[in-house]
């Protein structure tokens, strides 16, 4: 093997290797996909005979399901947006300044993370009863938020960490204040690891079907998720052309904000690179 | 950078205006996650149930719990199976594909990138509900991959019951890759590329440079990542519940499964809780052991 | 700059902890002259087209009582959920409803944990239950340990073998099947496995933990009370956790699995598999006997989930024979739900009324006809529009010898345990070791000195 084959195949062997494990991961969703649009969708993969854009209409035009997917975009954005600020506020003493039980805490918070949540939802409950928060959308946010911060603040944290203190340090000779600072010149430079807390957390709770199920009563209060659970688990007989609509319809939004934060990551990379100059 | 900078800076962060940016998030956690907590602690000492005789009163039944916990031959099972899931789609899965994965995506075609990346996510985005859904069909006795298999003249294999773990790491690898990729992906876009470039030019191998330059700058993402990682998967449950409900028998019974059927199923929220708390423990543990080796 | 700085964060904090406070506020009901009943059931999935929201409508509409507003409040879970979620809703006066749909097996349960309002006070004024319209034995089941009543039954069900008559002529078994022994039902379920092809399933029995009480109740205690056994020892108030009985009940389960008399494992271990052999298998030939609940043919009914004009002709409703047809020759489980009124309810007086109004003999009729249910009226039961309906005769008459499970607080308990010995069978653990463990575990629920051995 020369040199100039060996150079084609270390060009040509990431995509290759890249393609196999895409193909790899796109297996598991071909069916929802392809049950999606077939009108006699089983439980079974198979070609449709014809092919039908029924389920997702029917879907669509349900007005329960539009009310779901409205609250449940409230309350996984809402969630995403309040741990943003949160955990940026809480991020930026951790990162930057010195504190003397730093790293103890740290660790508390994140560890509290691997309790399953399953296991604090009833004490939740009787506190929601308690507070009157319960069967509260509002009330759901606030623990959700709480529930990601950990994470949340542990992961910003360390991505504020890489963002180079010497061009904060600029803008206050400018005379910029601590807080003028972090909105101006660390939040901006740190816009994918901002993204991808916040996919994170929306994912989260966006998929989350148990947290609405213990702490709301009232059916129309109900997020897409505990639709989509109540869907899946139910029905005896699956509609399973439509359960495929509706989870596709489901997974949509997590990936359109994939895809717009993809965008800002490759800026937040170009900014990354000024810094050095 | 100036003297009068680092003057300032002294300045600003020597108040105590670090209460301000800490009060909220800590004032939220306080009232919603610590104090549960708290209180799931509490419990893990009571015979706390939600129906029957014990519903009516609540006991303070010291450690009998635990007593009962270190008796139950299935904890046992649990938590080996929970140490088989852990290693199997979260250290090992999860982690190398999600590195290699950033890796080999690192100065690729966008479109490429972006196709691949997509693909890649979907299986993280897509709720953990759907994910059982197309998992469930995915291994089901008719589904794709017994239909991949006829392909090839392979007999069909009912994968939910003759191997059910290896399912369900695999389902895991599936659902949770494109976190490790994200970070990997942020973390290598981190590493200067003069480095690289400098290395290069000197005439280091990728391998090379990989192991020498791009490993160390991003040892404590690896590390971090590693922690994230293993207690997001400590606490997988709705995946495993809906693909195989723990079962065939507790073959794929780990401690979220067990606690879940403890304290919702058999009503029993104090024996349940107590096992939750051996969750926070091995969480803990394995940390700690992350923290420490990446110190050496 | 820096009070900016300050005042946001401060906005900030406040926000969150004003909204918290504001939304405890914002929780006061709208008070108006009528008072709203609200009544908690398990909803399916059907929502709008479930049994009971629908009965429900229809009685609240003829309800006439214009100081009272009746209120739906459903849960959407599966069985298993429901009873958590109950059992949560009825902790507290904010959440728990005025009317209660209560699962028979839960009510001792429930109203030990004092969940439940007994009833006895006011049922002694109710002619409809001194004058003998509700079925004597059918009150045994709504009586918790304590010797109180805590609810009244609107339904019941009996268990028995559905076959498929079709399959039977096809592969030259009785169309009018009474088998005599559990041999014979095996027979039988050898000679389908023999003639009828390969994707007939021989026999169906829920073994697994996900089915749940259909588990439990269904295959289990069908099969042990046909041994001559019992789950409970009413003389000494003790669990039985080791017998020949339990071994047999299990024998049968093994020797279904081992012989692949059964449906796959991974058709009959996931909380599916109740619909899917009553709504997928059995219409459409592919079952040839199923070990299951009288309820099923309200499947098959016109607005049922699975409409099946044929049933009628092509299914046969055999009562399950005792192990070796000793006496009573044949045996049945009964279970069945209640209306009960929660201790935390806030207007009891309203909601007994309307309880009586519902559970009348014209509106309970309604309802177990629309369900495919069996009725715990007698006076229902004499009725031509009643036992008109293919199979409610046969199975209202297999309640003769029907029995029912512990009413103890620990049954819910020891049930799962049931499930999870039975599935650990069907999934080839041998059953001294099932049985086994399962000593062990009841044990450790219920305490050994509950306990005995036979």
């Amino acid at each position: 093997m020369n040199a100039n084959q060996r150079k084609m195949v270390y060009r040509v062997l990431p995509y290759a290797i890249l393609t196999l494990i895409g193909v790899c991961f796109l297996l598991p969703l071909l069916w929802v996909l392809v049950s999606s649009i077939d009108p006699n969708a089983m439980q079974s993969l198979k070609m449709p005979a014809r092919f039908t854009g029924a389920n997702y209409a029917d879907v669509i035009a349900s007005r329960e399901n539009q009310r779901a997917f409205l609250i449940g975009l409230v309350m996984s954005l809402g969630q995403a947006v309040l741990l943003v600020i949160l955990g940026l506020l809480a991020a930026y003493p951790l990162s930057r300044y010195q504190m003397k039980y730093k790293k103890p805490f740290m660790l508390t918070i994140l560890f509290m993370t691997s309790l399953p949540i399953t296991a604090v939802m009833v004490p939740v409950y009787q506190l929601f009863l308690s507070i009157k928060l319960y069967d509260n959308t509002f009330g759901v946010i606030l623990f959700y938020v709480a529930s990601a911060l950990p994470y949340g603040i542990w992961m910003l944290k360390n991505f504020m960490d890489s963002v180079p203190s010497d061009l904060e340090e600029a803008a206050w000779v400018d005379g910029a204040s601590v807080f003028g600072g972090l909105r101006k010149i660390i939040a901006p430079l740190m816009v994918p690891g901002i993204c991808t807390v916040a996919i994170f957390t929306f994912s989260g709770s966006w998929g989350n079907f148990f947290v609405p199920y213990i702490l709301l009563n009232t059916p129309e209060k109900f997020p897409a998720s505990l639709k989509l659970y109540q869907f899946f688990g139910l029905y005896g007989m699956v509609d399973y052309g439509k359960l495929a609509a509706f989870s596709v319809l489901y997974a949509m939004p997590s990936v359109i904000l994939y895809i717009l934060s993809q965008r800002f990551m490759s800026k937040g990379f170009g900014l990354q690179g000024g810094t050095k100059g | 950078m100036s003297g009068l900078a680092i003057e300032i800076g002294r300045g600003k962060r020597k108040n105590k205006s670090w209460i301000y940016f800490l009060f909220p998030s800590v004032a939220v956690m306080l009232v919603f996650f610590i104090y549960p907590i708290l209180l799931t602690f509490f419990y893990s000492f009571t015979n706390l149930a939600l129906t029957g005789e014990s519903a009516r009163q609540l006991k303070f039944i010291g450690v009998d719990n635990y007593i009962r916990m270190f008796e139950d031959p299935t904890v046992r099972v649990s938590i080996w199976n929970t140490l088989i899931f852990l290693v199997g789609s979260a250290v090992i899965g999860q982690q190398v594909l999600g590195f290699l994965i950033a890796l080999l995506m690192k100065h690729k075609n966008r479109m490429f990138r972006r196709v691949i990346g997509t693909i890649v996510l979907a299986g993280w985005v897509t709720p953990e509900i759907v994910c059982a859904l197309c998992l469930y069909s995915f291994f089901g006795d008719e589904g794709t991959l017994n239909s991949i298999f006829s392909l090839f003249g392979l007999p069909a294999v009912t994968w939910l019951y003759t191997v059910p773990m290896i399912a369900i790491i695999l389902g895991n690898i599936w659902h949770g890759t494109a976190f490790s990729m994200l970070v990997f992906q942020a973390a290598l876009d981190d590493v200067p590329s003069e480095m690289e470039e400098a290395a290069v030019v000197d005439g280091a191998s990728r391998w090379q440079i990989l192991i020498k330059i791009v490993l160390p700058f991003i040892k404590s993402t690896i590390t971090t990542n590693m922690m994230l990682v293993t207690l997001q998967t400590l606490g997988v449950f709705g995946l495993i519940y809906a693909m195989t409900g723990g079962g065939p028998g507790t073959a794929t019974t780990t401690l979220p499964i067990f606690m879940y059927n403890q304290a919702f199923v058999n009503y029993q929220l104090g024996y349940g809780t107590a096992i939750s708390l051996l969750l926070l423990l091995m969480g803990i543990v394995l940390s700690l052991f992350y923290i420490r080796s990446m110190k050496e | 700059m820096a009070n900016g700085r300050r005042a946001l964060l401060f906005a900030i904090t406040t926000v969150v902890c004003g909204s918290i406070l504001l939304a405890g506020c914002s929780d006061s009901k709208s008070g108006g002259t009528k008072k709203t009943i609200t009544i908690t059931y398990r909803d399916d999935g059907a929502g709008e087209n479930g049994t009971l929201y629908k009965w429900l409508k229809d009685v609240a509409a003829k309800y006439s009582n214009d100081k009272v507003e009746i209120k739906q409040t459903p849960i959407q879970a599966s069985e298993g959920d429901y009873f958590a979620k109950i059992a949560l809703a009825l902790k507290s006066k904010d959440t728990a409803p005025d009317i209660v749909t209560e699962d028979t097996f839960m009510i001792n349960s429930d109203a030990s944990a004092g969940y439940l309002s007994p009833l006895d006070d006011r049922l002694k004024d109710w002619s409809d239950w001194t004058n003998g319209s509700f079925i004597e034995a059918m009150k045994k089941g709504v009586t918790a340990s304590d010797g109180k009543i805590y609810g009244v039954p609107y339904n019941t069900d009996s268990r028995g073998l559905w076959y498929n008559k079709n399959i039977f002529k096809q592969v030259g078994l009785p169309e009018n099947w009474v088998p005599k022994t559990w041999d014979e039902v095996l027979d039988a379920a050898r000679t389908v496995q023999q003639k009828a092809g390969s994707d007939v399933v021989p026999i169906w029995m829920n073994m697994g933990k996900a089915t749940g009480e259909a588990t439990s109740m269904q295959t289990y205690e069908m099969l042990l009370y046909g041994a001559g056994e019992r789950l409970y020892d009413d003389k000494s108030g003790k669990w039985i956790v080791k017998s020949q009985g339990i071994l047999d009940a299990l024998n049968f389960v093994a020797t279904v699995n081992k012989e692949k008399l059964g449906p796959p494992l991974s058709k009959v271990l996931n909380g599916q598999a109740g619909n899917t052999s009553s709504r997928e298998y059995l219409p459409k030939g592919k079952l040839a006997i199923s070990l299951d609940g009288s309820w099923i043919p309200g499947n098959y009914l016109e607005n049922g989930a699975a409409p099946w004009p044929e049933y009628k002709d092509v299914l046969g409703f055999a009562p399950m024979p005792t192990s070796k047809g000793q006496a009573p020759g044949s045996i049945t489980l009964a279970g069945g739900w209640a209306l009960s009124i929660p201790k935390n309810a806030q207007h009891k007086d309203e909601a007994w009324d309307f309880i009586k109004f519902a559970l009348n003999k014209e509106n309970t009729e309604k309802l177990v006809i629309a369900s495919g249910n069996i009725t715990v009226r007698a006076d229902v039961a004499k009725d031509p529009e009643y036992t008109k309906m293919p199979f409610n005769e046969i199975a209202t008459d297999y309640l003769k010898n029907a029995e029912f499970r512990p009413a103890q607080d620990k049954y819910p308990e020891v049930s799962t345990q049931i499930q999870t010995m039975v599935e650990s069978v069907a999934s080839g653990t041998a059953p001294d070791a099932a049985a086994a463990k399962y000593a062990q575990d009841v044990t450790r629920i219920v305490g050994a000195d509950k306990t005995i051995e036979k």
